[in-house]
């Protein structure tokens, strides 16, 4: 087919052809992993889209034999570029006829105004067009051996060689990548024993690929595995630089690219400090980084009145122009139930320089109180918020910010091995010496 | 009418002094103190004193605001006209903050970064994004100016705030009261406020 391929391991093309998505499931297939029977339509049938207003000749046809092949009562329509733009473009989920609308409907979100601008502030070119994968829809909401989760190989808080994600189980995977719901750690995930010993497998299967942590988002349904999506783990601060060393250590890199890996920004973000905390109460997306410890408040006027005898976290649901006060009174930030981190909150809190959590979907704040994954908090209970990783806590919790300090020496001193250069000198100046010597050679 | 202004504008700006709402209407700072006085006396707003202090509404004052603001929406018979210019300001939302986001915070190896703004050229695309976007929203305001001429007074904040940012001063795009984000932010709560919508 001219338009059109299958996602199976024979199909060998190139990100810049299938995207990026399409190209780490064709990855998972040749690995022989599962992934839901489906095809991918290419970013040069998008490019002819947008120039003529219409399907190019072939597509249409293409498009119904695909589908008739694929057989499937429910479908999934998702975007997918060569380079990642996300949330920017649509999906369509659990699509059950006119997949030809749902295509154009994608290929069209190239062009909206929010994803030009972000092309343009990211250094994308504008003509490069979306894939559009088609997949059978898999149903996390079947029954309760059902469910979805992400997972990364290793924890993306500290880089340590431990499987890390979170599962919902009885839900479909939209629920947990919009943030929040009530997810479990990925450990519980051993209730259906089938499905996690598949995943740990996967996850050193793919790791094995990419050499190096990987990130993937699955779904089960009634007791099978299904992947849906991959990628390399792209960590920062401590946890790149742990990555990085330890793969050295098992001999899956040699140390030059272990020092490639680091970028001497990451080094930079080594030190942001982290919270360390046993039983997390709940968690978002970080919107300003740092930590803080505070009592709750619910509203801006207790935020103000309680603000006078210590530290406060303001926790809304979203804010408006009369939370300026609470949000300049509370020590450590607002917890927000709706919005993400370009919300009107989080650039007020980065405005201010103050950590912040958002996007904790099933927080629900009510008078003196909020209430998250079944435990109520009264206003006034004291907890710890991390604006890096969204995570918030009941109780004053340890912070850390030398999580990686003997790994990181350890790479600083290959950097210095590679360089010859051992004077006194800051840590992202040690890196880069070595980065510009393996670059020359 | 200036005492619906300046209490309707409180509404929309929350706890403020003098100076910031008087800013923020376009009148003379000691035309808005009388109007503020004669709200006080007549129960409709308050000052508290602290370091978060400043004049805000009673539970009358915003009572009063709604009434007195729904009337003057419906006497113009200004309600289609309004509530079309909402759906487009909905639309541009995202997108200001969006770019609100990318003025403060980059991705720098994959990094998200507090923007030290040392970089001319980051900064100069970013702002160049803005006067594009600003060429949109304008077509948003000049809706809703045609509908009620008191939104007029957003337009030329914006545009003051963007004229200031060009000219250097970085508070003006998303961090400084009077900053585009902040002006677009009491616009939104404006029309929510205007036409009754709860957030």
């Amino acid at each position: 087919m001219r338009w059109i391929r299958p996602l199976s391991a024979q199909v060998d093309e190139t990100a810049e052809v299938v995207g990026g998505k399409a190209h780490g499931l064709l990855v998972l297939r040749r690995l022989g992993l599962p992934v839901p029977p489906g095809f991918v339509i290419t970013t040069e049938a998008c490019r002819a889209f947008l120039r003529d207003g219409r399907f190019p000749d072939g597509l249409d046809d293409e498009l119904a034999a695909a589908m008739a092949a694929l057989n499937a009562p429910a479908v999934s329509v998702r975007s997918g570029a060569s380079v990642s733009m996300p949330g920017m473009m649509n999906t369509i989920l659990n699509l059950d006829r006119d997949v030809d609308h749902a295509v154009a409907t994608v290929f069209s979100s190239w062009n909206t105004p929010r994803a030009q601008t972000y092309r343009e502030l990211h250094d994308i070119p504008h003509d490069l067009g979306t894939a559009v994968i088609v997949q059978a829809m898999v149903f996390g909401n079947l029954d309760e051996h059902s469910g979805t989760g992400v997972a990364f190989s290793r924890d993306p808080n500290t880089g340590a060689n431990t499987p890390f994600g979170e599962v919902l189980f009885g839900h479909r995977g939209d629920a947990v990548v919009s943030g929040g719901a009530l997810t479990e750690p990925l450990s519980h995930l051993d209730r259906e024993p089938l499905v996690h010993n598949g995943l740990l497998d996967a996850l050193r299967h793919i790791e094995g690929h990419y050499l190096d942590a990987c990130y993937v988002e699955f779904t089960f349904e009634a007791g099978e595995l299904w992947l849906l999506q991959v990628r390399p783990g792209r960590f920062v601060g401590a946890a790149a630089v742990r990555v990085a060393t330890d793969l050295a250590d098992e001999g899956v890199i040699d140390r030059r690219e272990a020092l490639l890996r680091v970028s001497p920004q990451h080094l930079r973000h080594v030190r942001t400090p982290r919270m360390v905390a046993d039983h997390v109460l709940a968690r978002g997306l970080g919107a300003c980084p740092g930590v803080t410890s505070g009592r709750v408040a619910t509203t801006t006027d207790s935020a103000v009145r309680m603000s006078v005898d210590g530290p406060v976290v303001l926790v809304r649901p979203e804010t408006s122009p009369h939370d300026m006060r609470g949000l300049a009174a509370a020590t450590g930030i607002v917890i927000t139930a709706r919005g993400g981190p370009a919300s009107h909150a989080a650039v007020v809190a980065r405005a201010m320089g103050k950590p912040a959590v958002v996007g904790i979907a099933d927080l629900v704040v009510g008078a003196g109180e909020m209430s998250v994954g079944g435990h109520t908090v009264d206003e006034g209970t004291l907890v710890t918020i991390d604006g890096t990783s969204g995570e918030v806590a009941l109780g004053r919790q340890r912070v850390v910010t030398t999580a990686a300090d003997g790994h990181l020496r350890r790479l600083l001193e290959w950097a210095d091995d590679v360089s010859g250069d051992r004077t006194e000198r800051d840590e992202a100046e040690r890196l880069s010496a070595a980065h510009s010597v393996l670059r020359k050679n | 009418m200036n005492d619906l202004l300046v209490l309707h504008t409180l509404r929309c700006i929350g706890f403020a002094g003098c100076p910031r709402i008087a800013d923020a209407v376009g009148l003379a700072e000691s035309d808005v103190e009388s109007e503020l006085i004669d709200l006080a006396v007549a129960g409709l707003v308050t000052h508290s004193p602290g370091e978060f202090g400043g004049w805000g509404l009673t539970d009358a004052g915003r009572v009063a605001d709604a009434e007195r603001i729904t009337g003057e929406l419906e006497s113009a018979g200004a309600r289609p006209a309004l509530t079309s210019a909402f759906d487009g300001f909905m639309v541009l939302n995202p997108e200001l903050l969006d770019l609100c986001t990318a003025w403060q915070l980059r991705s720098v190896d994959g990094v998200m970064i507090a923007n030290d703004h040392r970089d001319r050229a980051y900064d100069a695309r970013v702002l160049a994004r803005f006067a594009e976007f600003h060429e949109r929203a304008l077509v948003v305001c000049h809706k809703l100016s045609a509908a009620l001429p008191r939104f007029d007074r957003y337009r030329i904040r914006l545009a003051e705030a963007l004229k200031r940012a060009d000219a250097g001063e970085l508070g003006r795009v998303a961090d400084d009261i009077g900053s585009y984000h902040a002006v677009w932010a009491e616009l939104h709560e404006d029309l929510l406020a205007t036409l009754g919508i709860p957030r």
